[in-house]
């Protein structure tokens, strides 16, 4: 329900304008005057004293998401084509494709035979002779647009001849991904011809990492030489704000020898270039979460005794990475604008709220907020979110609190009231155009604050007792050889790991909550990948030779 | 440079160009979401792919590379391919540089513009052309105060030239300039932090005692301008954590912060700079922070710290409410 009790207190600039609070004022004045198209009582967020909070009452209408006209704008993209001004998406063309299927996804849309198959075909254009995929035929391969266009694939794709799936070239994409990989574990998101050696060390970044994971987790193409080295990338990655920047500088931790042979210390710096920010944070958490199951696999010792020749197991001797959680969440709550600018997200300190960021912030919180609430069973022992004191009691106090943290009732009204243009397609923030990125990540933004999906751990045992690991290992689009049978072991727990960690997010159906009516849900999403939970299962289903135990609905609680 | 702004003829009609066999983008499909292209673009995006398939190494495709990169900087592909040839052909390296300061003032937001840059400055490994980066980044953040990738890179540089002391003599002067300009700017904030804490010791700045209590008077003399600027507060807490300083050091600060009135002593502290007679009080970030203060001391100090909570909760920070519960509850427990 709408809160009727509502204070618009601006942002005190404290006497002392700057180009910071200059923008912040227009936009909150922006933003806030959305409500008048919902209400008879104008707030008016100039009146009296800053501080002084407004008993302004409003009788807001009930905000209705647009559906048809959203539809519509993607519908348009999809058969028209979008305008010449999006030339400068070019290099992005499988991010117009996922931007806008997702799009229908969420909308609860399916796409008839023909058009998925138009799909398909435009999308194995981009598959790059070598391996991954090109931001356009012809282009260069690039890890951003191999993430959008195996998500993509997973949407409008299906196994046999023509569905696509097989005809994507894992074994090459693998090796493609290796081709990237620098001494420090993170990846350049691109080749850079030849003399690419020169320059080792020049664009290293978590978005790259992201979606490598991703696309490795849904393709079965995991090795433990995919993934060494990226958990202490990724929480190198973390700043003093909490949040996480684009990327770290390993030259420092990372030495050439002079015989070119590559030193590590891990006790020198190894500084964030760039201040916590929402894009990067939302990548480099997802990736965290998806790297578990390999910091489960390699970093404990002896491995989980499930598995049957452990014996010989020793010990990798590696250092538990660990990022900060606490510090992170209170990154991301803050993020989350006041109520003058409805509650809508921002991607960095002392910036504006913008509707994307519904997403990679409200999003990443929702995901925190759900892995973490994992905490009291097996297996997620490492996950010391609350520092070195008494994690059992604070488990238990989080699982007191049904809602978490993200408010989600004031981020589906900045969705609703500012997000939506009144054109059809979503948006930054009034008065912008709609446009494709703007129109996915706000609706998934709202999907994320409609639905709780979270780990499941009935769904987990489930997945485990069907678990068929020689079909997985078979199935894997690419296996190194593993000597020692206890690398064997950890091999084999990984990729298990991987499929099971991934798979048991599911919907708790008791938990939704639809500001404006259930007339406004969307579908949920699976927060790891931004895809449904049902394409993510097909996808992995197939890819890990799975046969999945049926998902019965959990019986709906009272709302 | 080329000068592309004169109407030139298509690829498709140039004699010189009629060695080249165009490639279409789909063959043999028909592309669901296209984008509509103009048909200058479109011509030499597919003279791009046909030289993409030879592999062709030339001052032309140089031309080439610069004329799809005008009309879309985000052409990734034309920027390696650029590269590709800059190298192959030894052409100089600064003189690219000189073009890429119009094309980062025209394109101040693709990230492509400033990574082709960091690639440049790499390959040509000079102090020299280093120290005109660090100018010209400052000159774009004039005009752009927060983009993210000249601030990415500005540290880059830094980091990479680590050892030059003449690269980073003035850094801390002109980032203080950036934050003397716009106080909120925590871009600025985030790039002090790294010069001060992130990229390991100065020459200079050994003493970490001193340094600390360098930093801690300057970012509370920020504060005291304008006391309702969460990116003070992330710089003062980070700098406190980094170096495991307790946040009861500053509990007299703080609590100058934390009451509605401000009532300036006779004595100016120093240490304890009071808020502008401006400042609107209480401030959010400063009953947080006392609150922190109370939960580190435990024991009887908790209750404290949970009434200042719930106040954020039920009246100052109202959007966070269920952050302030939870801190509350997690407190209660322990
Ligand atoms: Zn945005």
């Amino acid at each position: 329900m709408v809160e009727l009790t509502r204070t618009f207190r601006p942002t005190p600039s404290d006497g002392l304008p700057t180009s910071t609070s200059v923008l912040q004022k227009q936009t909150e004045e922006l933003v806030v005057k959305q409500l008048s198209h919902y209400q008879q009582v104008q707030p008016n967020p100039n009146a009296g004293p800053p501080s002084a909070s407004l008993p302004t009452e409003p009788e807001l209408s009930k905000p209705l998401l647009e559906r048809k006209l959203h539809l519509q704008f993607l519908l348009r993209n999809m058969l028209q084509g979008f305008p010449q001004r999006y030339v400068s998406q070019d290099a992005s063309q499988p991010w117009l494709m996922f931007w806008t299927l997702q799009g229908f996804s969420v909308l609860g849309v399916g796409l008839d035979d023909k058009t998925k198959k138009r799909a398909r075909d435009t999308l194995l254009a981009l598959q790059h002779p070598e391996g991954g995929f090109c931001g356009g035929p012809g282009q260069a391969a690039h890890l951003l647009a191999t993430y959008a266009s195996v998500c993509s694939l997973a949407i409008v794709g299906q196994p046999g001849i023509g569905g696509a799936w097989d005809e994507v070239d894992r074994k090459k994409m693998y090796d493609f991904f290796m081709s990237l990989k620098q001494t420090d574990g993170s990846f350049l998101v691109a080749h850079h011809a030849e003399s690419w050696i020169l320059f080792r060390y020049a664009s290293l970044t978590n978005s790259g990492i992201y979606c490598l994971l991703a696309v490795a987790t849904l393709l079965n193409i995991i090795t433990p030489e995919l993934l060494s080295g990226l958990p202490e990338f990724i929480v190198s990655c973390q700043t003093y704000e909490g949040g996480f920047g684009n990327a770290s500088f390993p030259e420092w931790v990372f030495q050439k020898g002079e015989d070119s042979t590559i030193s590590f210390d891990p006790s020198a710096p190894r500084p964030v270039l760039g201040e916590a920010h929402g894009g990067y944070t939302f990548c480099a958490t997802a990736s965290w979460v998806l790297l578990q199951p390999y910091v489960r696999a390699y970093y404990s010792s002896p491995i989980e005794n499930d598995l049957s020749s452990n014996d010989d197991a020793q010990s990798p001797g590696l250092p538990l990475p660990s990022i900060n959680y606490l510090l992170l969440l209170r990154w991301l709550v803050r993020m989350q604008g006041t109520e003058i600018e409805l509650g809508g997200f921002k991607g960095r300190t002392n910036k504006l709220v913008d509707g994307c960021y519904s997403w990679w912030v409200g999003g990443c919180l929702a995901l925190v907020e759900a892995f973490i609430g994992l905490g009291d069973t097996e297996k997620h022992a490492e996950v010391d979110y609350s520092g070195d004191t008494g994690t059992r009691a604070e488990e238990d106090a989080w699982h007191d609190i049904d809602d978490g943290l993200l408010n989600r009732e004031a981020l589906q009204e900045y969705i609703l009231y500012a997000g939506q243009h009144p054109a059809g397609g979503l948006r930054d923030k009034p008065p912008k155009p709609a446009d494709a990125y703007h129109t996915l990540y706000c609706l998934s933004g709202l999907s994320a604050a409609q639905h709780h999906v979270a780990p499941d751990e009935s769904r987990k045992t489930k997945l485990i007792a069907g678990w068929k690991a020689e079909d997985a290992q078979q199935k894997a689009g690419v296996c190194t050889a593993q000597t020692s049978t206890d690398n064997q072991a950890r091999a084999a727990a990984l990729r298990r790991y991987t499929f099971t960690d991934a798979l048991c997010w599911l919907e708790d159906e008791g938990a939704d909550k639809y500001v404006g009516g259930s007339g406004n849900r969307v579908n949920a999403t699976q927060p790891l990948f931004n895809l449904t939970v049902t394409h993510t299962e097909l996808m992995m289903a197939h890819f890990y030779g799975q046969t999945l135990p049926p998902r019965v609905a959990q019986t709906p609680a009272k709302k | 440079m080329y000068d592309f702004s004169e109407v030139e003829p298509l690829y498709a009609e140039r004699p010189d160009w009629a060695d080249v066999t165009p490639l279409q983008q789909y063959q043999g499909v028909d592309p669901l979401a296209p984008i509509n292209y103009s048909t200058e673009y479109q011509d030499a995006t597919d003279y791009f792919r046909g030289i993409v398939k030879t592999g062709e190494i030339s001052l032309r495709v140089l031309q080439l590379t610069e004329h799809i990169i005008r009309m879309n900087p985000g052409h990734y592909s034309a920027w390696q391919y650029r590269y590709r040839i800059l190298l192959a052909l030894q052409l100089p390296l600064e003189e690219e540089l000189r073009l890429m300061d119009q094309y980062a003032i025209d394109f101040l937001k693709t990230y492509q513009v400033w990574h082709h840059r960091r690639l440049l400055l790499g390959a040509l490994r000079s102090v020299d052309a280093a120290a005109a980066e660090l100018e010209f980044v400052a000159r774009a953040l004039d005009t752009d105060e927060k983009n993210y990738h000249t601030w990415s890179y500005r540290q880059w540089i830094l980091a990479h030239f680590n050892d030059e002391a003449r690269l980073w003599a003035g850094e801390r002067a002109w980032v203080e300039h950036m934050v003397e300009r716009d106080v909120r700017n925590n871009s600025a904030w985030h790039h002090r932090f790294f010069i001060v804490w992130g990229s390991g010791m100065r020459v200079g700045d050994e003493d970490r005692e001193r340094t600390l209590k360098r930093e801690l008077m300057y970012v509370k003399e920020k504060i005291a301008l304008a006391p309702n600027n969460p990116s003070a507060w992330n710089y003062l807490r980070g700098i406190l954590e980094h170096t495991h300083t307790p946040f009861s050091t500053q509990a007299i600060f703080v609590q100058l912060y934390t009451t509605s009135a401000s009532t300036p002593g006779d004595v100016f502290d120093l240490d304890n700079p009071p808020p502008s007679a401006s400042a609107v009080l209480p401030c959010e970030n400063a009953l947080e922070f006392l609150a922190d203060i109370y939960e580190q001391e435990g024991g009887a100090q908790i209750s404290k710290a949970i009434e200042i909570w719930r106040s954020l909760a039920d009246e100052h920070d109202t959007m966070r409410r269920k952050y302030w519960e939870y801190r509350i509850k997690g407190a209660s427990q322990t």
